[in-house]
């Protein structure tokens, strides 16, 4: 046994035979689960004729034994809170919670969409302008950067009240979720900005918001994984004062972990507005709270330093199969609800007995 | 010096607290598309009527803090209240309150369940959330004959937040017009909500197109979700011409909508005319004046035929 143990960080041993089982292969074989369970569910009840959720066994439709419309629904729904719960991840592996991601969606989309509006709709002037004459049409760039640099600003106030005057960071990002509120509200009094232009619309048309959650994604998972700013990111939340102790610049770094995550909610709205074609003050309701349910199925401890992205890109793809799933078999939405409950629950429930039996070892 | 400009300063907002007419409004939603067009109605009638000041507060879809509101307004003295109520079973409590402290009170949009035993000094403006749903159905249903779909045709009803009393009224008059000898042809494949939201709606509309089933009208409770269903179908490549899409509120998007051929139906209720008719009454009450208790401003179809003369309404 003696050569199948490592050594880890602080002088901790371990079993290596006993690590090779990744907590991600655990929620990927959650979801084979629940899609076979759909799947079993579609052929017993009586009123489903005995229909396939993902497979399309007639080749109707696309000509492929897949059912491609219903394996893109399940990802696109998902997509853009799975933008948000990228950035979340990050801030729960630091130790943070982040609860102002869906109301920075609404503020950055109205706040987006101001600058994003074209003068023309059938011919007559857009009747939901902001602005004057000069916000219509844009370069498709200022409605980006407006969006990037608001979250941007966002994220550093976030981030500066946690680092530099100890709040927890559940008050600070509290009182951010209800100021967001009152932003997107205010804005514009409350009426919706309707009518982007061409350009703008193009962002989140069709299949690009998973085009924009998977690039993302990628180069999320690259950065925690390789990059000076993931290991930091994992030793803060691991044990801060040791992470201070080693060298690492906490409290500059808890600020830039921040700004990420607001930087991709804000992002997240940039893309949902332009695939709704409409921001509204009430956008992004309960965002915050299934990004952050997105992580935590995925595998990321509410208690820091575990997790990974790729644990969250399962997670988000365990929303989604429950959400057509619950479709496919035409139950109803409370039901769908109710589910989504027990799943968050059984999943960490799951999680702490998978912790404490390794710290058994 | 201080001293004596905050006296000043309080002198003069004393006297004016005394001399304008002081409104409390407590809007059930400010969220709501729909409400807001409502709640600026109210406002922007306040601006014209002299010397009137309204305070607008939101009562977040919570009952208990719409009657917390209404306390506070008691307590602070205003000179009547507007109430468009979260819960229009709940509003028994809110006339209590206001009558107990004899503040006039106006019950706006939402029917209250007490509305025949008012006291003398609350009224009430709003539409019959009847008429909306019925007008929107029975509009598809003869848009589906039309079309000669009369032996067999397939719609997806798409519903609003299941708490809410609209959304209930509407859904139930959409099975209602679907169960007269006229109407009947028409068979519901699945009905689910989205929340009243374009963005749900899209989702559920593209999870109901991923099952292929064959459908001829999608009946929404709103115009959002409408709107939501269309760009679904859209991306789908699916041809505007051939589904009836029917929702209700008339927004501007939805005009848009229907002048690009792509919405067939909707339903105006006149949100502006019920805040300035509310704040009207609110107004009248508090100086002592008669008004009619009962206030019903119709539901009206909109179809692209008459949808010019909507253009600018909401």
């Amino acid at each position: 046994m003696a050569d199948q143990t490592s050594h880890g960080i602080g002088g901790l041993s371990y079993d290596t035979s006993k690590r090779t089982w990744p907590n991600e292969a655990n929620v990927f074989i959650a979801l084979v689960l629940l899609i076979l369970g759909f799947e079993a569910l579609g052929q017993i009840l009586p009123y489903m004729d005995n229909q396939s959720m993902l497979l399309d066994f007639e080749s109707t439709r696309d000509g492929t034994i897949l059912n491609m419309a219903r394996i893109r629904i399940v990802i696109l729904q998902v997509a853009i809170i799975g933008i948000i719960s990228l950035g979340v991840t990050q801030v729960i592996i630091s130790g943070g919670i982040d609860l102002s991601s869906g109301p920075l969606v609404g503020a950055a989309a109205m706040i987006v969409m101001s600058f994003a509006q074209t003068e023309l709709v059938n011919g007559q002037l857009n009747p939901k302008a902001v602005f004057g004459d000069w916000a219509f049409d844009l370069p498709i760039i200022a409605p980006i950067l407006v969006g990037l640099a608001f979250g941007a600003f966002i994220g550093a106030i976030n981030g500066s009240l946690i680092a530099f005057t100890g709040i927890p960071p559940f008050i600070a990002t509290l009182g951010m979720f209800l100021i967001c509120r009152g932003i997107s509200q205010w804005w514009t009094k409350g009426q919706p900005v309707s009518f982007p232009s061409d350009q703008f619309a193009a962002i989140g048309s069709g299949m690009m918001p998973v085009v924009w959650f998977a690039l993302l994604a990628i180069v999320l998972a690259l950065i925690m994984k390789f990059t000076v700013y993931g290991k930091h990111t994992y030793a803060i939340g691991s044990n801060e004062d040791a992470a201070r102790m080693s060298g690492i610049n906490v409290k500059r770094h808890k600020v830039m972990v921040y700004m990420i995550a607001s930087m991709l909610a804000a992002f997240a709205a940039i893309v949902l507005s332009s695939k709704n074609l409409t921001a509204q003050a009430g956008m992004g309701q309960f965002y915050e709270l299934y990004a952050i349910a997105m992580a935590v199925i995925g595998g990321v401890s509410l208690r820091g330093g575990r997790g990974s992205i790729l644990g969250t890109v399962l997670g988000a793809m365990v929303f989604g199969v429950i959400q057509s799933g619950f479709t496919f078999i035409k139950l109803d939405a409370f039901y769908q609800l109710m589910a989504m409950g027990a799943i968050i629950i059984g999943a960490v429930v799951l999680d702490q007995y998978r912790q404490r039996q390794s710290s058994l070892r | 010096m201080k001293k004596i400009i905050i006296a000043a300063g309080l002198t003069s907002l004393m006297s004016t607290t005394a001399m304008a007419q002081n409104i409390g409004v407590s809007m059930a939603l400010f969220d709501d598309n729909f409400l807001t067009v409502l709640r600026n109605g109210i406002e922007e009638t306040a601006g014209q009527r002299d010397g009137v000041d309204v305070q607008i507060e939101d009562a977040q879809n919570d009952v208990a803090r719409q009657l917390d509101q209404i306390n506070n307004f008691v307590a602070s003295g205003v000179d009547a209240i507007i109430v468009n109520p979260v819960d229009t079973s709940a509003t028994q409590a809110m006339t209590d309150a206001a009558s107990d402290a004899g503040v006039p009170l106006v019950f706006v949009n939402r029917e209250p369940i007490n509305v025949d035993t008012l006291p003398d000094n609350q009224a009430f403006v709003a539409s019959n959330e009847i008429e909306s749903g019925t007008l929107e159905t029975f509009e598809v249903c003869k848009m589906l004959r039309a079309q000669g779909l009369g032996n067999g045709a397939k719609a997806y009803v798409l519903m609003g937040e299941l708490s809410n009393q609209a959304a209930v009224q509407r859904t139930k008059d959409v099975e209602d017009i679907l169960g007269i000898d006229m109407c009947s042809f028409i068979e519901v494949v699945d009905q689910q909500t989205a929340n009243w939201s374009r963005e749900q709606a899209n989702s559920l509309m593209t999870n109901w197109l991923a099952s292929g089933e064959e459908f001829h009208a999608v009946i929404a409770n709103n115009d959002e979700m409408a709107l939501g269903a269309i760009q679904a179908m859209k991306s789908a490549g699916i041809s505007m011409d051939a589904v009836v899409v029917g929702g209700v509120d008339a927004t501007q998007d939805a005009l848009a909508a229907m002048q690009a051929g792509d919405l067939d139906v909707t339903v105006f209720q006149n949100a502006g005319g019920q805040g300035t008719g509310a704040l009207d009454a609110a107004i009248a009450l508090s100086k002592g004046e008669p008004v009619d208790q009962k206030v019903y401003i119709p539901f009206e179809l909109v179809t692209p035929d008459n949808m010019a003369n909507y253009m600018t309404q909401n």
